[in-house]
């Protein structure tokens, strides 16, 4: 309306603000400083936790954590040298997920045991994945957790005290009002390009297998640390049990990750960069063929394992190309691998932790395709000191109790460098053996019931050899190893790519007995070994699995398309005789 | 009477929007929703529970004018069995397993509504009216039963004849019957007369009562007894040892039985069927110290022949671990999960 009168008072405004600047600019400026990032409130420290919840939280925590934590926290209890990585030291204070802006304490407020309000009971209840952490929910009642942080909070951590209002800010992520952007195809483009902006991919690789500047990152105790790998949502951190939810991903890259080289990215990017960015690091996590999230098991929070893998019959040729067809229809199955942890040398830090396995068959032979996860190319520089065959290398296993300096932790990156390597495992008389029963599971059972193990190594080799028993060097089968063949082996922005041919096997000679026959429609026990070079894996010191199922799918035979028409034409003709039964049943009681 | 009856009602109708909640995966899987790792009473008790709520709402609606025929009843029932073994239990129980129990409890349900002729005789009218055909809607019934059901029983057909892969059952000897001696480091050990050498009071004897008194309270949490911590300086004789075994626990086992005995640690994923879980009562709490010394130094790999397949990782422990060190790990096991061993008397 009155355009002159509002102009007047927006310039009269305009110097006012301009002189307010220029009398106390420095004043300001410190001010602009420490502005409140975007999509956070300043919020108030809770209050002490009561000296009964203390002294509460001491009887939990002498019961459940002081095995790993140790006795002053300091992250030193008899659990600790084995582990990687290593339990939290809580002396500094200093915790990986929060909603409280980088550097400051977490979230704890022995009263409130509020989802998003409560970092410290969050982590307690979920656990930490990825981790030895486990989740304490179903364990311990919801007060004891509280009791325990009580003391943890007050006790142990001691460099810093959650009431000082001297020291400590709370600045706390509004995740709860901040609704998720939709993750559309422009979004996660969006947030593609600027994670190339921001160079996560820097840490984290092009692929986002955390594979990136891997060897050289150390947390705030010097321990070696590795990038996550945004293709495992379940192995985050702080996935809270509910790894496929976009705001876990948006509330860590906005706090950053104490204790870490992972920063606060809330300075340099608006709220809706960040959900760009949470929206396409959570498009990379694995997914099922149709693009669902995987189903995570609720007894291990992570995904679920099919233990039969399936192979799908060929004419011809086995295509050496993944993007093939053939390929991309045939299932595709999560292999999950733990350390072997048997016999010695142990290995109680397995970095391959899963693999996707596929597979095709034609007539004469049968191929698997295995992809895994490994940040690290590792081919061992100059020759082994050992035979192949031998199993039983003096790989020296980790002591149980050495401190710091020589706990597992210290040694990720200074490791000899070995072959990266892979293994199928199969027995040899499967038939033999009574449905249930399997052969041992490490290197067969004994010369009765042997194992065929098919080996390949980074530096290019496959072999072949017969397995007697886990305390036998294996026997070579020179004869064997010219019919196996890689198709492909490639490693790529932080994975492997490796594609195994081996004969089916002898179908004539029923005695034949020196290596698996791959008999259709039948399941055959599986068993892979997996060693990651990098992480000192050798002989025995690997990652394994459990025993799996391949099995051939049979062709679909003629009857099943013929069947189902005559037992349709039967039902028909049961049911006609059914109505007129009833009907001359009625009519005679009527008649 | 009537007031009972309606309590019945309200459980069968809670129960009922919980088993409704699992089934549409509204009730999240880590609350209340699943029972895990086949608990048999508690599953008889639920489904028990179930059963009393349904007769109070069947009373409730009959009592309302809104009687369900028993036609509707009976079928109504056995879908109710059928869900709750595929939604309620976990691990899920194979579909083949299920189908033994979908059959029993057809038969079972047959049994209830033709206990007498007048039950028998409400229950099959229903289908009478529609084979009959003498209303419209049934006529118009019978025609659609006609066409569907052979369309339906021809896809089973087709479903069940097409090459398919599903995990072979395997059936697990879980304890297998001990041998009567075991020989550990070059000693021999008598299971019937052998006891834990660390099981001891303060004056160094052996004394089960003593120790039982030390162990942690049962319930939830499972927390040490007040004044008992093991990590007190200045315990003697059993605490003490529960602490050094709780050290090598923690070193060595805590990678596949979890952190707090249950299974679940680091390494479970990677294993079919998942590690041993200490704190169910059907595990450590059914077996006598000896027992579990031999399973521990022995290993999976020492199982006899009935204790197939042999697909447990259990280590043999007597590569890795001193006599002394095994029985402070299982003293350790027994004192953290709060269960007594069993004794041979």
């Amino acid at each position: 309306m009155n355009t002159s009168m509002g102009k007047k008072a927006r310039i009269i405004l305009a110097s006012a603000f301009g002189l307010a600047l220029f009398s106390a600019g420095p004043l300001v400026f410190t001010a602009s400083a420490e502005e409140i990032p975007e999509g956070f409130k300043k919020g108030e420290l809770a209050p002490e936790p009561p000296a009964d919840m203390i002294e509460a939280g001491k009887r939990v925590y002498f019961t459940k954590c002081v095995w790993c934590h140790g006795v002053d926290g300091a992250g030193d209890g008899p659990g600790a040298d084995r582990l990687w990585p290593r339990p939290r030291n809580f002396n500094q204070g200093t915790f990986k997920i929060r909603h409280t802006a980088s550097g400051e304490l977490p979230l704890f407020d022995a009263k409130k045991p509020i989802s998003g309000q409560n970092d410290l009971y969050e982590t307690v209840t979920h656990g930490l994945p990825g981790s030895a952490m486990p989740s304490w929910e179903g364990i311990l009642t919801e007060e004891q957790r509280l009791q325990v942080l009580a003391f943890v909070t007050t006790q142990l951590v001691k460099d810093r005290k959650f009431t000082d209002k001297q020291s400590e800010t709370q600045t706390i992520l509004q995740v709860a009002e901040l609704k998720p952007k939709e993750a559309s195809e422009e979004s996660k483009k969006r947030g593609g390009e600027l994670i190339v902006e921001k160079k996560c991919i820097e840490c984290h690789g092009m692929e986002g297998r955390g594979d990136g500047n891997a060897f050289n990152l150390k947390d705030d105790w010097g321990f070696s640390i590795q990038p996550a790998n945004w293709h495992k949502c379940w192995n985050f951190r702080g996935s809270r049990q509910d790894p496929y939810n976009v705001k876990n991903i948006f509330r860590t890259f906005s706090t950053g990750v104490n204790g870490t080289p992972m920063p606060s990215f809330a300075d340099n990017t608006s709220v809706d960069e960040r959900w760009d960015i949470a929206n396409f690091v959570n498009s990379l996590c694995e997914r099922d063929a149709e693009g669902n999230p995987l189903s995570i098991d609720p007894q291990t929070d992570k995904p679920k394992v099919n233990f039969v893998i399936p192979s799908n019959p060929v004419e011809g040729e086995i295509p050496a190309d993944i993007e093939n067809e053939a390929w991309q229809k045939t299932p595709k199955r999560i292999v999950a691998m733990g350390g072997q942890i048997t016999h010695k040398p142990r290995n109680f830090v397995n970095r391959i932790d899963d693999l996707w396995v596929r597979s095709l068959y034609n007539e004469k032979s049968v191929v698997f395709l295995v992809e895994w996860d490994d940040r690290t190319k590792s081919v061992a520089e100059g020759k082994l000191p050992w035979a192949p065959t031998q199993v039983n290398i003096d790989v020296k296993e980790q002591d149980p109790k050495t401190g710091e300096e020589g706990s597992i932790a210290a040694h990720q990156n200074n490791y000899t460098v070995y072959n990266d390597a892979i293994a199928i495992e199969t027995p040899v008389k499967w038939q033999d053996l009574p449905a249930p029963i399997k052969p041992r599971y490490l290197f067969g059972s004994n010369e009765q019931y042997p194992v065929d193990i098919v080996k390949w190594e980074a530096d290019g080799s496959i072999r072949a050899f017969l397995g007697t028993g886990w305390d036998q060097d294996f026997q070579e089968r020179d004869n064997y190893q010219e019919t196996l063949k890689v198709l492909k082996s490639e490693w790529k922005n932080g994975r492997w790519y490796v594609m195994i041919e081996r004969p089916i096997g002898n179908k004539k000679d029923q005695d034949y007995d020196e290596d698996t026959l791959f008999e259709m429609g039948k399941y055959i026990p599986t068993v892979f070994f997996a060693w990651d070079g990098h992480n000192g894996d050798a002989g025995r010191k690997m990652a394994v699995s459990a025993f799996y199922y391949t099995f051939l799918q049979p062709p679909t035979p003629q009857e099943v398309y013929i069947y189902p028409f005559v037992i349709a034409g039967g039902i028909v003709l049961l049911e006609a005789w059914v109505l007129t039964r009833r009907a001359n049943k009625r009519k005679g009681k009527t008649l | 009477m009537k007031a009972l009856m309606s309590v019945g009602a309200l459980v069968g109708a809670i129960a009922l929007l919980l088993l409704v909640g699992m089934i549409l995966d509204v009730v999240p899987s880590n609350t209340v929703r699943l029972v895990e790792g086949y608990m048999p009473i508690q599953m008889l008790l639920e489904v028990a529970c179930f059963v009393v709520g349904f007769a109070g709402l069947s009373y409730m609606l009959s009592a309302m004018g809104m009687a369900l025929p028993r036609f509707w009843q009976g079928i109504g029932f056995w879908a109710f069995v059928l869900l709750y073994l595929k939604f309620r239990v976990y691990p899920p129980i194979p579909f083949s397993v299920r189908a033994m129990y979908g059959t029993v409890s057809l038969v079972a349900v047959f049994m209830w509504v033709s206990a007498n002729e007048d039950d028998w005789k409400k229950f099959k009218q229903p289908i009478m009216n529609v084979l009959d055909a003498q209303s419209g809607a049934n006529k118009m019934l019978r025609y659609a039963y006609l066409v569907l059901i052979p369309i339906l029983v021809g896809f089973t057909s087709f479903n069940a004849m097409k090459p398919k892969s599903e995990e072979p059952v395997e059936l697990r000897t879980v304890h297998p019957a001990p041998p009567a001696s075991t020989k550990v480091a070059g000693k021999t050990y008598t299971l019937q007369t052998s006891q834990n050498p660390y099981r001891v009071n303060p004056e160094g004897k052996f004394d089960q009562e003593y120790s039982n008194k030390l162990i942690v309270e049962q319930g939830m949490g499972r927390l040490m007894a007040p004044n008992a911590n093991p990590w007190d300086e200045k315990n003697q004789g059993y605490l003490k040892y529960v602490r050094e075994g709780g050290e090598i626990f923690f070193q060595n086992c805590h990678f596949c039985h979890g952190d707090n005995l249950n299974g679940r640690g680091l390494h479970a994923f990677a294993f079919n069927p998942i590690p041993a879980n200490f704190t169910d009562p059907g595990t450590i709490a059914q077996l006598q110290e000896t027992f579990i010394f031999w399973r521990v130094a022995k290993g999976g790999i020492g199982l006899p022949n009935e204790g197939f397949p042999w697909a447990s990782v259990m280590p043999p422990w007597e590569q890795h671990l001193t006599v002394d060190e095994i029985w402070k790990v299982i003293l350790f096991e027994y004192w953290h999960t709060g269960y007594y061993p069993r004794t041979w008397d």
